[in-house]
């Protein structure tokens, strides 16, 4: 029975004893995972208390002085026009990034697990991206887009295509683009490992018998590789989301959140108000906020995949 | 010498009567009387000090110096520097350098974690926000004796916030006009007579060259979203009798001689086409790097790019010859943004004496010297700028001039979030999704909000 299962269907009172009985059951586990629960406990917890705790108060950048405020810090953060327009541009950051590396991450994926001449090659040079520190891969796609010294003007002036530089990352309404195109460069790779992990536990049976059965390449895709992936496809995208979601590096390292910011996410933003102004309570309000959209998130994204009684 | 991160590093904080006074009408960088015992350098400092090195448990003491933006032109000073110190003084010097980028969040987490160095360089704008939290030693018994007197008065003037003195300066600089000879020469221009006395002939000359057959663009636009972007824009503001704050430091940012600079500033590029293509995704350094490779007409640039521009002819990496001028006057006067930083104690600081004397060590004349010289910023030690190096150069020469034409940006403790909203404006406008009007206005209400 699943631990899902197991908290269900039943009353209070049995819901209590059934709960105490396991963690009797699972009693050395626990005490085997508490001093590395201790651990985050400390260094994870504490800093989120603090988070909270500090959202509560006015903390000029220019004094040591804290004023507690209460919930002003978030009223006016919710009457704000740029709270809005950071929401939106985070979900098109996250929603973009993710199904980028997504998509690409499994077309990847699949062609590396076929016969194909230079596999294991392959298989190493795609990794490279991931294994590149994000700030550095940043500076390259910022190079690379440069009006003036980019490769992409340079060849697209040498092909004639264009008569002068196009700045991707100085115009208000491309900027985000060029960014989330480095970013599923950097974040594709992991994906398609994993599910290349993912495709190689899938039993070549089931490939063999549906061969048999007359189904072509795309029915064996569709109705034997994506539903044995599902778990494998879960998890890499909420890994991946939570990562994109607190993603900073590329963002700031191309365009710093400009032009206009037009490319700051909430995390940019966060950091920008708290860290680059010194207005700590109002960047820890956000933070809090960012945080309970990503707890909020999961939650509801492991609840919908533990629906059918899988178990993480 | 190697182009650094070093646009940014020398900041505010004089206002232009009193670098007058310093620099004298003539601009030349003054001749006065120099140097208590700053030029002793080596002295071991005035008495009070450790001089020794050991610790009362015969530990040797150490003392932690901060500074931004060490690149490969300086590096080599301070890596001799402080082991002179440390040999002298018995003592160990331990130096971090951090990148411009990371500088403000380093000096922050080191003060609100307790664990501030000992000696650092920032830029003079910092010290309201610093002193806001009792971050800083005063050292006006440093300042108002006799150690202070080797500085510009003005220049030391810049050190102070709330009557006292917050710091040494360290560094200075200001900005004049760069132009390619070749590129005035192609577009029928006279190189040696360019007559860019204001922005009226900067744009008719950038006309001329944008109609001529000269490949580059004529001018350089900063715009990206960076602090520099404020830098470059603020020479349009100011010469059009605008301000940033008034004299109780609120915000008047959106005058009518705010509109007509940065209507002129977005002019050059939407309706005039004489800037580099997209100037949204240029920041200062990406227009200095253009004109330093020979691609640009003209650009607003510190002393260190007509450096940078010498040492690669001589390395035979560019062939082009250049001119040096005033930054073009407006309707309401002439202005070249002066920035400066210092040097500060901090009041963590469990050595103070000895970091006292490591700020004497660093201020020995010929130090100074070198470091104006290898690092390209103006000197802020009288004596050094009596140089014949500095007054009779090429490169330094029009900088030296360009002292009567200083002004700083205002000494506010937020000056970074209202820089931020300006550089929007600024963007707002040049990306064409304002009227300058209508920009500054947006960016005068935010502001007031902010400053409130």
């Amino acid at each position: 029975m699943s631990l899902a299962e197991e908290y269900t269907e039943t009353s209070d009172d049995s819901r209590l004893e059934r709960g105490l009985a396991y963690v009797q059951r699972n009693s050395r586990a626990y005490l085997l995972i508490a001093p590395a629960a201790v651990f985050l406990l400390a260094v994870v917890g504490y800093p989120i208390i603090e988070t909270f705790r500090l959202s509560l108060y006015q903390s000029p950048a220019d004094s040591n002085i804290e004023t507690f405020v209460g919930l002003q810090h978030y009223v006016e953060i919710f009457n704000s026009d740029i709270f809005y327009r950071l929401l939106w541009q985070t979900g098109r950051w996250v929603v973009a990034g993710v199904a980028g590396k997504t998509l690409l991450g499994l077309l990847i994926a699949v062609h590396l697990k076929g016969d194909i001449r230079g596999r294991k090659f392959f298989r190493t040079a795609f990794l490279i991206p991931w294994g590149i520190p994000y700030a550095i891969s940043a500076v390259v796609f910022r190079w690379i887009e440069h009006p003036q010294f980019g490769y992409l003007n340079a060849i697209l002036l040498k092909l004639g295509i264009i008569e002068q530089g196009i700045g991707i990352l100085g115009n208000p309404s491309l900027a985000w683009l060029g960014v989330v195109v480095a970013d599923i460069w950097i974040g594709t790779p992991f994906m398609a490992i994993i599910f290349l992990a993912g495709l190689q536990s899938i039993p070549q049976e089931l490939y063999e018998a549906a061969a048999i059965d007359g189904a072509e390449k795309w029915h064996q895709f569709r109705y034997i590789t994506l539903p044995q992936l599902k778990s494998v496809v879960l998890i890499a995208t909420l890994l991946s989301t939570i990562w994109t979601f607190v993603s900073f590096d590329v963002i700031w390292t191309m365009t710093g959140g400009g032009p206009i910011s037009s490319t700051a996410t909430l995390v940019i933003h966060i950091y920008q108000v708290g860290l680059q102004n010194g207005n700590l309570g109002r960047g820890a309000a956000y933070s809090v906020i960012g945080f309970l959209f990503l707890f909020g998130f999961a939650i509801i994204y492991l609840r919908i995949y533990t629906r059918g009684g899988d178990e993480l | 010498m190697q182009p650094d991160n070093n646009d940014r590093s020398v900041e505010d904080s004089i206002d232009r009567r009193r670098l007058l006074q310093a620099l004298g009408a003539g601009g030349a960088i003054a001749i006065a009387g120099c140097s208590g015992d700053g030029g002793s350098g080596s002295d071991g400092g005035d008495g009070d000090s450790e001089s020794g090195g050991g610790g009362s448990d015969g530990s040797t003491q150490s003392v932690q110096f901060l500074t931004m933006g060490v690149g490969d032109n300086i590096k080599q000073f301070f890596e001799e520097n402080n082991a002179a110190f440390e040999d002298e003084h018995g003592v160990d010097v331990e130096f971090t350098s951090v990148t411009w980028d990371n500088a403000r969040q380093t000096v922050n987490n080191r003060v609100d974690g307790g664990e501030a160095p000992d000696v650092s360089r920032w830029p003079a704008r910092w010290i309201p926000q610093l002193v806001g939290k009792d971050a800083l030693e005063p050292l006006d018994d440093m300042m108002d004796g006799e150690f202070g007197e080797q500085f510009y008065d003005g220049v030391a003037e810049g050190t102070m916030y709330n009557g006292s003195h917050y710091g040494v300066p360290w560094a200075a600089s200001n900005k004049c006009l760069y132009y390619n000879k070749d590129v005035f020469e192609t577009a029928g221009l006279d190189p040696e007579d360019p007559s860019l006395d204001s922005w009226q002939d900067m744009l008719d000359a950038a006309t001329q060259i944008r109609d001529s057959d000269a490949s580059v663009p004529a001018l350089g636009l900063a715009g990206a979203d960076a602090i520099e972007t404020g830098s470059q824009y603020y020479h349009y503001h100011w010469s059009h009798g605008a301000d940033l704050v008034n004299d109780e430091g609120m915000p008047v940012v959106n005058s009518s001689g705010a509109v007509d600079a940065l209507s002129l500033y977005t002019d050059l590029h939407l309706e005039h086409n004489v800037t580099q293509s997209s100037p949204l995704s240029s920041t200062r350094q990406d227009i200095r790097q253009l004109f330093e490779n020979g691609d640009l007409g003209m650009v607003i640039g510190h002393v260190y790019t007509g450096l940078n521009i010498t040492a690669a002819k001589e390395n035979g990496d560019v062939d082009f010859d250049y001119g040096i001028v005033q930054v073009p006057r407006g309707p309401e006067g002439r202005y070249s943004l002066f920035t400066i930083d210092t040097l500060a104690i901090l009041s963590q600081s469990e050595h103070k004496d000895l970091a006292r004397d490591l700020i004497r060590f660093y201020f020995d004349e010929e130090r100074r010297f070198q470091y104006s010289k290898q690092k390209g910023f103006l000197p802020v030690v009288e004596a050094v700028g009596e140089r014949s190096y500095f007054s009779e150069s090429k490169n330094w020469g029009p900088f030296v001039e360009a002292g009567q034409y200083a002004r700083a940006r205002p000494k506010l403790g937020n000056f970074s979030e209202f820089n931020d909203r300006m550089v929007q404006a600024i963007q707002e406008a040049l990306a064409d999704r304002k009227s300058p009007q209508k920009a500054l206005n947006d960016a005068q209400s935010d502001l007031e909000d902010a400053m409130e």
